[in-house]
């Protein structure tokens, strides 16, 4: 039969020509050591590299080169080294042929084995498929020829039997009895009918031949296998905004690709992407989401891939206007987060605003701050703008919206939630009041934090060392408290009356105005002529001093001299109903730091 | 001996204004000096104290007047008072001056320590037989800073006045007579109202007559209730212990009362423990050098 012709010459044809895989790599590692300039000097190295190797290359390269009578012993060496290098060059180029070479050798190896097996199976099916056709005929025909015979033998039977009732028709002809003849034959006629049809029909039943399985892997011998599952790379930096991802992923060398799909949680969809990296859209800002990677070819899809955890940039941080503060030297820059889930770090950003507004291009970013505040240096009397981004591993968000702190003076707000519930605090957070009614005790919200006794309130005051200056506007008939205390001052006591505090006290007496400047419930004995209403605060941290002054007459009152072991803050109180405002971000005067 | 760079005398000058120094002491990185001179006011030899702080070598500085109290010469305050350092660190030239003319034969002149020698209360004499020799006023005002200010290198508008007990009531006088001339002004335990005292009353009465409208214009608090010019910005520490503050010599509270009326900002500083010596000066010399740096740096 032709079939089984071909399958063999085939078969023959692939066992002369394409031997198993690592025999065949021998092959051609083989016949690449033929090669006179491949692999010969590569392989031998360049220490032992000789001089025929080197000739070799010269006639190759530059004929003349070699041949030209050299005179000059240094052009020889020059020569001679540019020559040598070439030849480097060359076995280098040659060994990296040689590895092309083999990889080509390789892969042509493996595919042709591959196919060899394809169509091994596709004969197979064929020769199986043939088989069982030949055998169904062959049981058809064998039906359908006895089935003939049977009739055949019917119809001789019937013929007997008419012979011998035409000869008994006509013994009974020759006889008297024309009336019982009659009889005789009508009981004959009507006794039989034969059936002169065929019983068998002479068409053989073709079943249709669905070969639509042979075509499928006659189609599929062109192509290489199903690819295996992509390799998904790790998140790289910066590679994610706020709300999409850029994946990136690998396929083995050999596997040959249609497309891929990227599958992510917690929002189920899958892309069929060409490339192999893909930007998903439309998530939610610094949220964790799971990816993997299916490849698919005509042959099939592969299985799914490794799962990689990516993440989208976080949302932008909101600077907490209200706590932030600032001096000449630096800024206390306080924000939320932005995002319910932590972030790996945030990046504080600062740019110089010109005399005229202009904002110059020279930006300063502090980098990977781990909390959701920052204190940053600063140059005395610039105007700076300053946004904080949040950072993940995909990337930092957008900027905050800026803040604009300006370093003529010390610049804070007031600890709200350090005031006595009889004080009330301005919308701009700067005037204290303290109101007429009394507040009946039960209507006190009292936290650890609040003053409980004093009617006071702390201010938030940069943590740095340094020298700050504020005023404070009063009242002529206000009685008050107004100096610094540690974070942790007694909130049960009053100001002065402690050893953590430090105030200025202005007490009405029927006939005169009286100040005290408080520490530890001691007050020097002075007398103040002019009665202050605008009263300058000078903090040296340096020299340890806290002074205080009248600002209208730019006259010193007093100075505490105290070696400040932590940090101070502001703090107010009213004795009586009254308000004060407290004016903050004031170049501090000369006559403030003598 | 005298600046090279710096000429004492200029031809303008009569022989009278030169000075003879009597001691050089190196202080605090500058020089305590004492000179000696024929004072045309006082019409006798004066002596007085300059330091010269180490800025006064290169530049021009500001010059404090100290007035002395009561029985004291120059040589109390640069001897006692510890001003040279903080003087020195502010670039102030101190100039303490005696407190009376000396040598005069003036009848009755040494018989008590509160009037006479040692006693000039920086009022100009108008009764005999004082009123030739005991001009303290005109001297502390004029002639010295007119002297100071050609000897030495001092820049003639920066100058202030400071002084102690009767120094005290004069550096007072001497600021609220000159409004402006003096660019600041402290004391220690002033004898504040001179007429309410039994110091000033004889004093007073000694030099000024009977009459007591002519005690008015040497008066501070009198002058305080009158003053009418630039802001000043008043320093006063009293010590709390002072024998003449319970004596009722000094009589803050009158001055107190007249500048709180006439709103001269004043800063009172009642030291507890202390009395009426140099102890008591010394121990807040700094605060008053540094008041002054404040207004003779500005």
């Amino acid at each position: 039969m032709d079939l089984y012709e071909i399958r063999g010459g085939r078969l023959d044809v692939i066992a002369e020509e394409a031997p198993s895989g690592e025999e065949y790599q021998e092959l051609g590692r083989e016949s690449a050591t033929m090669e006179p300039f491949l692999v010969a000097a590569g392989r031998g190295g360049r220490a032992t590299r000789d001089v025929s190797t080197f000739q070799r290359f010269s006639i190759n390269t530059n004929e003349s080169l070699h041949f030209e009578p050299c005179e000059d012993g240094t052009e020889i060496a020059k020569t001679r080294s540019k020559l040598q290098e070439k030849v480097a060059e060359m076995e280098n180029f040659a060994g990296h042929l040689e590895e092309i070479f083999l990889t080509v050798e390789e892969n042509f190896g493996r595919q042709e084995q591959h196919l060899e097996q394809h169509y091994n199976d596709v004969l197979q099916t064929l020769s199986q498929r043939y088989d069982d056709r030949a055998a169904g005929l062959e049981e058809e025909k064998k039906s359908k020829l006895e089935a003939l015979y049977n009739q055949l033998v019917a119809c001789g039977r019937t013929l007997d039997a008419s012979k011998e009732l035409i000869e008994a028709a006509q013994e009974l002809y020759r006889s008297e009895d024309k009336r019982l003849v009659l009889k005789v034959v009508l009981v004959f006629f009507a006794k039989e009918e034969v059936d002169l049809t065929l019983s068998t029909p002479l068409e053989f039943k073709t079943p249709l031949a669905d070969l639509s399985d042979v075509k499928t892997m006659m189609d599929s011998i062109n192509i290489v296998p199903a690819p295996s599952a992509p390799v998904i790379n790790p998140q790289m930096p910066n590679s994610a905004t706020q709300t999409s991802l850029r994946v990136c992923w690998s396929l083995f060398s050999d596997d040959t690709v249609e497309y891929y799909e990227l599958y992510y949680r917690p929002v189920l969809e899958d892309t069929p992407v060409k490339e192999t990296h893909c930007t998903v859209k439309d998530l939610l800002p610094n949220a964790q989401y799971e990816l993997w990677v299916t490849a698919t070819n005509t042959t099939g899809i592969s299985p799914a891939g490794e799962k990689a955890l990516y993440m989208t940039v976080p949302s932008p941080p909101v600077i907490k206007q209200r706590e932030c503060t600032s001096c000449p030297e630096a800024a206390l820059i306080r924000w939320d987060s932005g995002n319910t889930n932590p972030v790996d770090s945030y990046t504080v950003e600062l740019s110089e605003m010109g005399t005229d507004g202009s904002q110059s291009n020279i930006t300063e970013s502090v980098v990977a701050v781990p909390t959701c505040q920052c204190l940053i240096q600063l140059q005395r009397g610039r105007r700076y703008l300053i946004s904080v981004r949040a950072v993940n591993i995909g990337g930092p968000s957008e900027r905050s919206e800026a803040l604009t702190v300006s370093t003529t003076g010390t610049f804070f707000h007031l600890l709200e939630d350090t005031a006595h519930p009889c004080l009330s605090i301005s919308e701009d957070g700067f005037t204290m009041f303290y109101g007429d009614e009394e507040l009946p005790l039960s209507a006190m919200a009292f936290d650890d934090n609040t003053f409980a006794r004093c009617v006071a309130v702390l201010g938030d005051l940069i943590p740095v060392r340094g020298r700050h200056y504020w005023e404070v506007e009063v009242d002529d008939l206000t009685e008050f408290r107004i100096g610094v205390a540690y974070e942790d001052t007694q909130r049960n006591s009053y100001l002065g009356a402690n050893s953590s505090s430090w105030c200025m006290r202005h007490i009405l007496t029927p006939c005169r105005h009286k100040y005290e400047f408080l520490h530890d419930g001691w007050s020097p004995d002075l007398r103040i002529t002019v009665n202050p209403v605008r009263l300058g605060v000078a903090l040296d941290y340096e020299k340890g001093t806290l002074s205080f002054f009248n600002v209208d007459l730019e006259q010193h009152l007093h100075t505490f001299h105290c070696h400040f072991q932590n940090y101070v803050h502001p703090c107010f109180a009213l004795d009586n109903p009254g308000a004060l405002t407290v004016h903050n971000g004031i170049e501090a005067p000369e006559y403030a730091f003598i | 001996m005298r600046r090279s760079d710096n000429p004492p005398c200029r031809s303008t000058h009569t022989s009278d204004m030169a000075l003879t120094q009597v001691s050089s002491n190196k202080c605090a990185g500058g020089f305590q000096k004492v000179f000696e001179h024929d004072s045309t006011e006082l019409k006798c030899k004066m002596k007085f104290a300059v330091y010269l702080p180490p800025k006064a070598e290169s530049d021009k500085c500001p010059v404090m007047y100290w007035l002395s109290g009561l029985t004291c010469t120059e040589q109390n305050f640069i001897t006692k008072a510890g001003s040279q350092q903080a003087a020195a660190e502010h670039g102030i030239i101190i100039v303490a001056p005696d407190t009376s003319p000396r040598g005069c034969s003036i009848e009755g002149e040494d018989d008590s320590w509160d009037f006479g020698t040692g006693a000039g209360f920086y009022v100009d004499a108008t009764q005999e037989p004082w009123k030739t020799n005991y001009r303290m006023y005109s001297y502390v005002t004029e002639e010295l800073p007119k002297l100071i200010n050609s000897n030495f290198p001092t820049d003639p508008d920066r100058m202030s006045v400071c002084g102690h007990s009767m120094g005290g009531h004069g550096a007072l006088i001497c600021a609220l007579k000159n409004p402006g001339k003096y660019k600041a002004v402290s004391a220690f335990s002033p004898i504040c109202n001179p007429m309410q005292c039994p110091w000033g009353q004889k004093a007073f009465s000694g030099y000024l007559g009977s009459d007591k409208s002519t005690w008015e214009a040497y008066d501070a608090t009198v002058l305080a209730a009158s003053y009418s010019g630039p802001q000043l910005d008043v320093l006063i520490d009293q010590g709390r212990d002072d024998q003449f503050l319970s004596a009722s010599q000094l009589l803050p509270d009158n001055l107190i009362a007249a500048c709180s009326e006439k709103k001269i900002p004043v800063v009172f500083r009642l030291q507890p423990g202390y009395d009426h010596s140099y102890f008591f000066i010394y121990s807040f010399m700094n605060d008053h050098i540094k008041h002054h740096a404040k207004y003779l740096s500005a």
